[in-house]
């Protein structure tokens, strides 16, 4: 009785090695896609470890207001002689984790009402796909603005939270479609064939298939959430209660002038910088991610 | 052409809708605003002394509605004030109908969305053949690269870096309004240069958000495309190499008619960030103005009219993918 059990598991196991194995030769071949693997651990490292290399609050030397970047700071200094560097890293937990809970929310309820109106099909999928093109066709970020005026968004969990509850519709599509062109495939077929449950061939035939291209809208989902919030911030109409890098740029722009004098500006390029470097590692994870996932890319 | 009527009338049925819907979402968010704004607005008016009656009488005309009776006949006066364009009255510009400030403020939005859509469209279909054609080259591998990096970078990043490198480091380009005022508004050179001027990093920050999207959407196209029998045949019958590129090209552009929409709508969601760094006068500063005046009839005025333009951006391209392609047109109820 239990020798079938083992020998499952231990088929489960392999498969699984097979896979990471699969992941680490797609990453191997071009060097970029490491470098984007790379980048996302170091800021994943930023975001839990750096706020504990820096005492809270952070020093002010207020003889050195907007200092050029010097060895001391790389960066140079805000409105209050604080170091640039010292509040990108410390205000990338905020980003940071509200990005992940943005993630996990809009991937969790996309996916799951995705698969949902693709396997059922009929009318739950109308009313659902129906719903889903109304969010996706209400603008997020005006709705945002008009929501803040009740919100005040205080917590990055809050953030995260209705980032999330707006943001799944296009999550919802992109697996809808992947469910209609599986549930079609022979090994699904065979499957229902057989009598399996449904739970059993969603969670055990169709949800693993589509594990890389899951992962892949989460990463997608980090990347928009990253900008939504720190837009948000940038833009004013949020209270600053939290050190962040959106209101980093509006301090820069807005306060500090960036626009117009150069005092400001490697103030205003830091948290940019940070920006870039996240989309940058993002975008070439996608890339072998798409890899990963799409296997006819994969001869070359 | 009854087809391409009944698909007109579904896409107006569903736009309204959806601005049934809008409307209804920015009512209540007025409504549950902490600290009720008419509320404050009539209390203030009665401490400066203003008998009861006509501080209720101000407010009503102040917002547009009539405050009192039930949350249901609140909501059906401001719809039917919808229906006649009525939508109240701006705190902030007095004595103007919210209307009128949006209507003036939409074409600093539409045009240079426009204008910047078409620019990027341009460009981006054509590096994306060229991206299609040499993908297994370095030409192929840059461009394939900058148009993922442009089309992940978001908006207000590029505009964030355009701003900084053309209005502080270089600065060759004005910063803010939409002319200089000492030209005459009107149809005189110094004043349009002037405008074309002051355009410009919003344009080119449209432009520059849109690229990256159409050369991917280009470049896969044009990969599917190239696989066809009909390009093999092309090529078997002799035919040089500029008729295949037309070829390739004109079949590949249709479907990104469909994304037309799509970045129409991202680019008015981005207006917002352009309008607010070049502190250009379109609908997206006003929203944001609205938001920090706490001018809630301009806000919800102001939130109405860029969902309506996405609506309608969304319609139009969807009919005109319908009127191009003619496999769209015969096969209806395909969708």
């Amino acid at each position: 009785m239990t020798a079938p059990v083992i020998t499952m598991g231990d088929g489960r196991t392999t498969m699984r090695r097979n896979f990471w194995h699969g992941v680490w030769r797609v990453l191997k071949r071009k060097p970029s896609r490491m470098a984007g693997m790379v980048i996302i651990l170091g800021f994943a490292f930023m975001g839990v470890f750096g706020p504990l290399f820096y005492p809270d609050p952070l020093p002010r030397d207020t003889a050195n207001l907007y200092a050029a970047p010097s060895w001391e700071h790389l960066f140079g200094t805000d409105f209050e002689g604080t170091d640039v560097l010292a509040l990108v890293v410390t205000g990338s937990s905020y980003v940071l984790l509200s990005a992940v809970i943005t993630a996990i929310i809009t991937v969790v309820l996309g996916t799951g009402i995705g698969l949902f109106a693709g396997f059922r099909r009929g009318r739950w999928d109308t009313v659902l796909m129906r719903i889903t093109d109304m969010k996706l066709t209400i603008p997020g970020l005006p709705l945002l603005l008009v929501l803040s005026t009740i919100w005040k968004f205080g917590s990055a969990i809050e953030m995260g939270l209705v980032l999330g509850l707006l943001g799944w519709g296009g999550v919802a599509r992109a697996v809808r479609s992947q469910t209609l062109s599986l549930r079609e495939r022979g090994f699904i077929e065979a499957a229902r064939g057989l009598g399996l449950s449904t739970t059993h061939i969603i969670g055990r035939e169709l949800l693993p298939s589509m594990a890389p291209f899951i992962a892949m809208n989460m990463l997608i989902a980090v990347t928009g959430a990253v900008y939504a919030q720190v837009g948000l911030f940038f833009l004013g109409v949020l209270p600053f209660e939290a050190n962040n890098w959106g209101v980093m740029l509006n301090l820069a722009v807005f306060g500090g002038g960036a626009m117009s004098s150069p005092a400001a500006l490697p103030y205003l390029a830091a948290p940019l910088l940070a920006i870039l470097l996240l989309t940058l590692g993002i975008v070439l994870a996608v890339d072998a991610m798409d890899e990963i996932f799409n296997p006819r890319l994969r001869e070359e | 052409m009854t087809a391409f009527a009944r698909r007109l009338a579904g896409h107006l049925a569903r736009g309204l809708v959806m601005i049934l819907i809008v409307t209804t979402v920015s009512f209540f968010v007025i409504r549950s605003v902490p600290g009720d704004p008419m509320a404050a607005k009539y209390e203030k008016m009665v401490e400066q002394g203003m008998s009861p009656e006509a501080a209720q009488r101000a407010v009503e005309v102040l917002f547009g509605f009539a405050p009192t009776g039930s949350l249901w006949q609140q909501y059906v006066d401001y719809m039917s004030g919808l229906v006649r364009l009525d939508l109240g009255q701006s705190l902030t510009v007095p004595g103007v109908g919210v209307s009128t400030v949006l209507f003036s403020a939409a074409k600093w939005t539409i045009l240079p969305v426009l204008a910047g859509t078409l620019l990027s469209f341009l460009i981006g279909v054509i590096m994306g053949v060229y991206a299609a054609i040499r993908r297994s080259g370095k030409l192929g591998d840059i461009l394939a690269i900058s148009g993922s990096l442009l089309h992940g970078v978001p908006q207000y990043v590029l505009a964030l870096l355009l701003g900084a490198v053309f209005t502080t480091l270089w600065p060759i380009l004005p910063q803010g309004g939409t002319a200089d005022i000492m030209f005459e508004p009107g149809f005189n050179a110094g004043y349009i240069g002037s405008l074309v001027e002051h355009a410009m990093l919003p344009v080119l920050t449209y432009a520059l958000a849109g690229y990256g999207g159409w050369i991917l959407a280009m470049k896969s196209s044009v990969v599917t495309v190239l696989g066809d029998d009909f390009i093999l045949a092309a090529e078997l019958r002799g035919l040089k190499r500029g008729f295949i590129f037309r070829y390739v090209a004109r079949n590949a552009i249709l479907p990104l008619f469909t994304i037309l929409a799509l970045s129409l709508g991202m680019l008015f969601g981005g207006a917002i960030f352009i309008e607010r760094i070049f502190n250009y006068p379109g609908l997206g500063l006003m929203l944001i103005d609205s938001i920090t005046n706490r001018d809630y009839a301009l806000m919800g005025g102001a939130f109405l009219l860029i969902t309506a333009a996405i609506i309608i951006a969304n319609i139009a391209a969807d009919l005109f993918y319908t009127v191009i392609d003619p496999r769209v047109r015969s096969g209806e109820g395909t969708t």
